[in-house]
């Protein structure tokens, strides 16, 4: 078969024409001797990114029965996807094609034209000796999965759950303990008017159960995901005793781990035993819920109640945003069984943001709640020794104590995050891709973390954020969209592959997994995004980036340095 | 050195160290402790040494636990064995410490599978030029036999076994024989992991013996060759600075690729300097030819030499097979042990010690790497 | 038909004022010939463009730092040829690769001399006095065997070159005094035109290059009795290639080893841990890296034919092995059984690709 290099060297108007005589350049390349046994078809246009440019282009192409094509012009950044189009519509491999930027670094900074002219023939010169070594790449379509898969199935992920479900979305939920709920189908009372919302949450349960499209994996985790927006390949694992697999292909992820409180005990200042009567507001929440009321370990009820607003905020660094509202409520709760039990809150800082806290709290103070503001505690069993704003020192013993621990995420949290390939915080949580632009993604699209996940916050922003989740879903990951995965990929030559697995420790998309009968490593082509990171890291060379091969690199740069 | 046990066995000697260690192979063998056992012997025409792996124990007799040269390096060997997976049969691997060291690099790199394996290893005196020992069989196992009885320090053993500092117990074998150097005293089997223990209770030997002289003598020994290893850096330092000293150093090189074929740590199928990659265009050979007037044949010698170091200097145990196997007797192992002391000690990695410790070319962070330019500008400097 | 040029000057002298000719009369683009490098006493081959860098060329030293063969075919200049001073086995396996489409014979001019040996590595590298080159050439003159030369070199009957451009007379010449130049081909008549000479018919070569193509064949048939008696049977084999670490450093410097992945170094031979645990079983003891000798074997299989016995390999064994001598002898045998001779004729096919399946029959008979 023999080559035919169509060479176009466009004037982009004067950008190019007024730095570079591209005349002179014409001149250069055909009398390169290297280039007097290729058969050169050199011309120059006015404007080829324009329509008239892309005609004639497109007849160059098929009239002169063209083999490979370069074209310089300006930055890829701007006209590589037009001429690739071009090309598409030509029997000619977009992939034979060559882009020289002529402009941005040429024409644009060099001042001497006479220099400008000599390096933009080198360019072209390299690129003409480049493109004859690359190959016919051929694209493929993948259908965009629109299927969702939802990690945890608490209160954001049941409103996702049924938010998405639809007949052509499945949505796969996967919780790791046996029901569904999380923590919120544990208050009894929501604030701030004490209803109930036990019942609305128990009905969320039932609908996701009962939905045919949504199909919900307890006792399961997330084992590996791999794979981007639209095609996520992933491998649940069931944690009962068979620890079986289960392989999917989502288009998007939604995170809705949730949440734990920090244990108090491995906090310094805080010295109790399951002996002593002091609980956090989670196991009051529970008492409440199950016994309507609050007691001692003894049985009676308490005649003094201090509750511990802030416990461990200074370690964790930041604010849990919930526990003042939730600890309000608690001593509410307490206040209405009798109005002689003495209750005082401690607090570093109070936070009521919602639109009915204050009122909330005000009530609860005028009913004989004594709010003390302090700098630092101590707890020895039931015995406080605080600090006061003013220095002062002083102590509490009361028959109860609770506490309030800070929210922390959810135990798995780092592991799922490698698992995921989205980074934390500073706090440990799930990292949002814009703090206040971009609330509910990641750094990777196709993957949204909703809910206490996130960070601390309570049950309405939780369904806000999972609504937000759905809605960038809803309107991106479409039913029947194609998605044509990247084809400049990575190659892996068997023969040459010892299986030290270099190359799968520097893959960040973990799109190279290890083939062990054969003992070597393969490129998963789907997943992978030609970065060429396993290429360079190969020591033996066995790795070859497509289009980016050691050969044309070389290539290119032996000719332009000549 | 790492803390290692503070107890030891002491194997009284019978018929010099070397056979009473052959002795508790052979035992090893017939309690059925081991399936096989991979030790160094010497070949039919008693010119050099190999590798053998040895089930049946008559055949122990023939071997030698310590060879007076390094011919095939000891983890290479093993890789030959258990590159693909692990086996089925207990096997014990009696080799130097280098040679450790070397089989647990491979062990990161995948190549060999060390369960089932375990790895025994003795005090090392060093070993000899493989030419000389070639040339001189006789001559070469007198020399050997006298260096490892301890009569005669003197013995010009191979120049990276003279700067070696790391011949002793090291924290990646499981047992290994501390030599108290006076023949007919005793030698020392030190359980040096759990799979070390395990073995001794199994052969019913108990670890009842304190190890703070020879610990000493060998902590001693080392200081002293700390100091000849950082004498020595000295010298190969002026060997490599800049490109000129390069080309003077390796003016010799014919590029054979022995260096590295015989490396162990040069694991790679094809080597990157032999693939089509670096096959240049012979326009351009010609061109750099006429830009300077002539260019030497091979090509890209030095850059042969300069990409093998950065490609296995983090994992190189200074061995110094590659000194042996250069036809043209150019001392590769002492440039590269110079420079994979400096490329190892940039990310504070000691290589085949740790087998826990990732090599730092697939896991490096950036900080460290940029602790490189202060040295790089320091070193301008 | 050939002519001669006879120069009066050191041979020496006369073929690089020849080759100052090519280059500053652009007939060739560079020159390739083995030349003094920076350090004392270290010789490698060069391209060179630049024809005052010729004062540094030794084009016929008796070195061999690489087969020159070897490096040619990873060599194909594009418009202007190459002129190229190569030793004879050199030469002869330049043309055995270029049979294997590795070279075309088009891009260069071939120039060789008739060879009295050359050194082996442990000679040139110590010779700082050139105390061996000067024993050297006076041993030349004689037609003798100069010491210190590789052992396949002693007993090479092939030592005047066939299929070059020009030749150089040397072996029991007067060259001190003078330099005879034949050109064979029309080509390198062409590249002459110009140069200044005597020019006439071509006369016969001395008569020690009989006398000692007679000594060398003696020394052959003794040379090759001798190894076949010590590798006779599997026993023999292992006493000889015993030493063996399978460094490969042979087949990497042989020139018709031209294989990218050398089958022996492939996956081909990387074992199960089942395969070697069972074959341990069954013979008590094994030797590990396995297949030494097959891969000498092997490569005996696949090159021997073709060998020229350079003795590049012989030099860079570690472990100092005479595989030159072994791979000469098993190399001609076989040759011998298809009228082969490597390098002789480059229309001569490859036996192993052409040979009918009825020109072993006999073998058996034999």
């Amino acid at each position: 078969m023999s080559m035919k290099i169509g060479v176009f060297i466009c004037e982009c108007g004067p950008n190019i024409a007024e730095h570079i005589d591209i005349d002179s350049v014409i001149k250069k390349i055909v009398a390169t001797e290297e280039f007097k046994d290729i058969e050169l078809v050199i011309k120059r246009h006015k404007l080829l990114c324009s329509n008239e440019g892309q005609e004639f282009l497109e007849k160059e192409i098929i009239s002169n029965e063209l083999t490979h094509l370069v074209i310089a012009a300006c930055s890829p950044r701007d006209h590589e996807s037009t001429f690739i189009n071009v090309c598409k519509k030509t029997p000619l491999n977009p992939y034979l094609f060559k882009m020289v930027n002529i402009r941005e670094q040429c024409a644009w900074i060099i001042p001497d034209k006479e220099e400008a002219t000599n390096k933009a023939a080198r360019y072209i010169r390299a690129a003409i000796r480049r493109v004859l070594y690359q190959s016919e790449l051929l694209e493929r379509e993948i259908e965009s999965r629109p299927d969702v898969l939802i990690i945890g199935g608490g209160i954001a992920g049941l409103e996702a759950a049924l938010s998405l479900a639809s007949k052509e979305r499945k949505v796969y939920l996967v919780e790791k303990k046996e029901s569904l709920g999380g923590k919120a189908s544990l208050y009894n009372l929501l604030l701030p008017r004490q209803s109930g919302g036990v019942d609305e949450i128990q009905k969320k349960i039932q609908d996701v159960e009962n939905s045919e499209n949504i199909q919900v994996f307890t006792e399961t985790e997330v084992e590996s995901v791999v794979g981007f927006f639209g095609n996520f390949e992933i491998v649940l694992k069931s944690l009962k005793a068979d620890e079986s697999r289960t392989e999917l292909k989502a288009g998007g992820i939604v995170v809705a781990t949730g949440f734990d409180l920090v244990n108090p005990q491995a906090l310094s200042g805080y010295k109790y035993t399951k002996d002593d009567d002091v609980y956090t507001s989670l196991e009051i929440e529970k008492m409440i819920y199950s016994d309507g009321k609050v007691y001692l370990k003894s049985g009676e009820q308490p005649r003094s109640v201090t509750l511990v607003n802030c416990v461990g905020r200074d370690e964790k660094g930041y604010c849990s945003r919930i526990c003042c509202g939730a600890m309000i409520k608690i001593a509410k709760a307490i206040r209405d069984l009798s109005p002689d039990i003495k209750i005082n809150v401690l607090y570093r800082d109070l936070c009521l943001p919602h639109k009915e806290d204050q009122r909330f709290f005000d009530e609860v103070k005028e009913s004989g709640v004594d709010f003390i503001r302090v700098k630092g505690i101590k707890l020895k069993e039931r015995r406080i020794e605080y600090t006061g704003m003013d220095g002062s020192k002083s102590e509490i013993t009361s028959d109860m104590v609770i506490l309030a621990p800070a929210m922390v995420p959810a135990e798995g949290t780092e592991e799922l995050a490698e698992i995921l390939g989205i980074p934390l915080d500073e706090t440990g949580f799930f990292q949002e891709a814009h703090y206040h632009l971009n609330p509910v993604s990641t750094t990777t699209e196709g993957i949204y973390i909703v809910g206490a996940a996130n960070g601390p916050q309570g049950i309405s922003e939780s369904i806000l954020q999972a609504q937000a989740a759905c809605g960038k879903i809803l309107t991106r990951l479409i039913p029947g969209e194609k998605i044509v995965p990247e084809v400049k990929v990575s190659e892996i030559l068997e023969s040459f592959c010892t299986g030290c697995r270099t190359c799968l420790e520097v893959c960040c998309y973990g799109a190279i997994y290890f083939d062990e009968e054969k003992g070597v490593s393969v490129v998963n082509d789907v997943i992978c995004r030609g970065c060429g990171n396993c290429a360079a890291s190969c020591p033996s060379g066995a790795i070859q980036a497509k289009h980016f091969t050691s050969r044309q690199l070389y290539t290119e740069m032996i000719e332009a340095i000549r | 050195m790492k803390d290692i046990s503070n107890k030891g066995a002491l194997i009284p000697v019978k018929g010099g160290v070397r056979k009473t260690i052959l002795e508790f192979a052979k035992s090893l063998l017939r309690e059925g402790v081991f399936d096989g056992i991979l030790i160094s012997m010497r070949v039919p025409a008693k010119d050099s040494y190999a590798w053998v792996l040895i089930k049946d124990p008559s055949f122990i007799d023939k071997a030698t636990p310590l060879a007076p040269i390094i011919a095939v390096q000891g983890a290479k060997a093993l890789k030959s064995f258990t590159r693909k997976g692990k086996g089925s049969m207990k096997i014990a691997a009696v080799m130097r410490p280098c040679e450790i060291r070397a089989t647990v690099e491979l062990v990161k790199l995948n190549q060999i599978h060390l369960e089932n394996i375990t790895l025994i290893s003795i005090d090392c005196p060093g070993a000899l030029p493989m030419s000389y020992y070639i040339k001189n069989p006789e001559d070469g196992e007198k020399d050997f036999n006298d260096l490892f009885s301890g009569k005669d320090r003197t013995v010009s053993t191979r120049a990276v076994c003279q700067i070696c500092d790391h011949f002793s117990i090291l924290p990646s074998c499981d047992l290994h024989f501390g030599l108290t150097g006076e023949e007919g005293e005793g030698v020392f089997l030190i359980p040096n992991s759990e799979k070390g223990e395990r073995i001794l209770k199994e052969m019913k030997i108990k670890s009842s013996e304190t190890l703070t002289d020879w610990k000493n003598s060998v902590k001693e020994l080392i200081e002293e060759r700390k100091k000849q290893r950082a004498e020595r850096f000295q010298e190969v330092k002026s060997m490599v600075a800049g490109f000129d000293s390069m080309l003077d150093t390796f003016a010799k090189c014919i590029g054979c690729h022995n260096c590295q074929s015989a490396c162990p740590i040069c694991y790679c199928r094809l080597c990157y300097f032999d693939s089509a990659v670096s096959k240049q265009d012979s326009d351009f050979i010609l061109q750099k030819a006429r830009r300077r007037g002539g260019i030497s044949f091979p090509v890209d010698r030095i850059l042969f030499h300069v990409g093998r170091m950065s490609h296995m200097s983090l994992s190189c145990v200074s061995c110094g097979v590659c000194s042996d196997a250069c036809p043209v007797s150019i001392p590769v192992a002492d440039v590269f042990s110079y420079v994979a002391d400096q490329t190892q000690g940039t990310f504070e990695y000691r290589s085949g010690e740790d087998i826990e410790e990732a090599i730092p070319v697939a896991q490096y962070q950036l900080e460290e790497v940029r602790g490189v330019e202060e040295l790089i500008k320091q070193a301008e400097e | 038909m050939s002519i001669q040029i006879r120069i009066k000057k050191g041979v020496e002298q006369g073929l690089i004022d020849f080759l100052k000719f090519l280059l500053t009369n652009e007939k060739v683009s560079a020159v390739f010939t083995l030349r003094k490098t920076p350090k004392e006493g270290v010789y490698d081959y060069g391209l060179i463009t630049d024809s005052e860098m010729l004062t540094d060329a030794v084009p016929l030293h008796p070195l061999m730092p690489v087969n020159a063969g070897q490096e040619l075919s990873r060599f194909t200049p594009m418009k202007k040829p190459v002129a190229a001073v190569i030793k004879p086995c050199e030469l002869r396996s330049f043309i055995e690769l270029v049979k294997r489409a590795q070279g075309s014979m088009e891009n260069f001019l071939l120039i060789s001399y008739t060879c009295a040996g050359c050194f082996r590595f442990d000679v040139s590298l110590e010779d700082q006095g050139n105390k061996h080159l000067s024993d050297y050439w006076k041993a030349v003159e004689r037609g003798e065997n100069p010491e210190g030369i590789r052992e396949t070199c002693t007993v090479c009957e092939y030592f005047v070159p066939i299929n070059g451009d020009v030749t150089v007379k040397l072996i029991g010449e007067k060259f001190n005094d003078e330099a005879v130049l034949i050109f064979h081909t029309k080509k390198a008549e062409e590249m002459a035109e110009g140069f200044e000479g005597e020019r006439s018919e071509v006369e016969q070569f001395s008569d020690k290059i009989g006398s000692l193509t007679e000594k060398r064949r003696s020394e052959k048939i003794k040379l090759f009795d001798r190894i076949g008696k010590e590798m006779k049977g599997l026993g023999g084999m292992i006493d000889v290639f015993g030493r063996c670490i399978k460094c490969h450093g042979c087949s990497r410097v042989c020139p018709i080893c031209l294989c990218i992945l050398c089958d022996f170094e492939s996956s081909l031979f990387d074992y199960d841990v089942s395969q070697i645990e069972k074959e341990l079983l069954r013979k008590g003891a094994m030797r590990l890296p396995t297949d030494t000798i097959l891969y000498q074997i092997g490569r005996m299989n696949h090159m021997s034919f073709s060998c020229v016995g350079c003795g590049m390999c012989t030099e860079v064994c570690p472990a100092n092995i005479s595989v030159s001598a072994i791979f000469l002898r098993t190399g001609e045998e076989t040759a011998k059984l298809f009228d082969y001779v490597p390098g002789r004729d480059i229309e001569e096919p490859v036996p192993v690709t052409v040979y009918k399946e009825d020109e072993l029959s006999t073998l058996g008979e034999e």
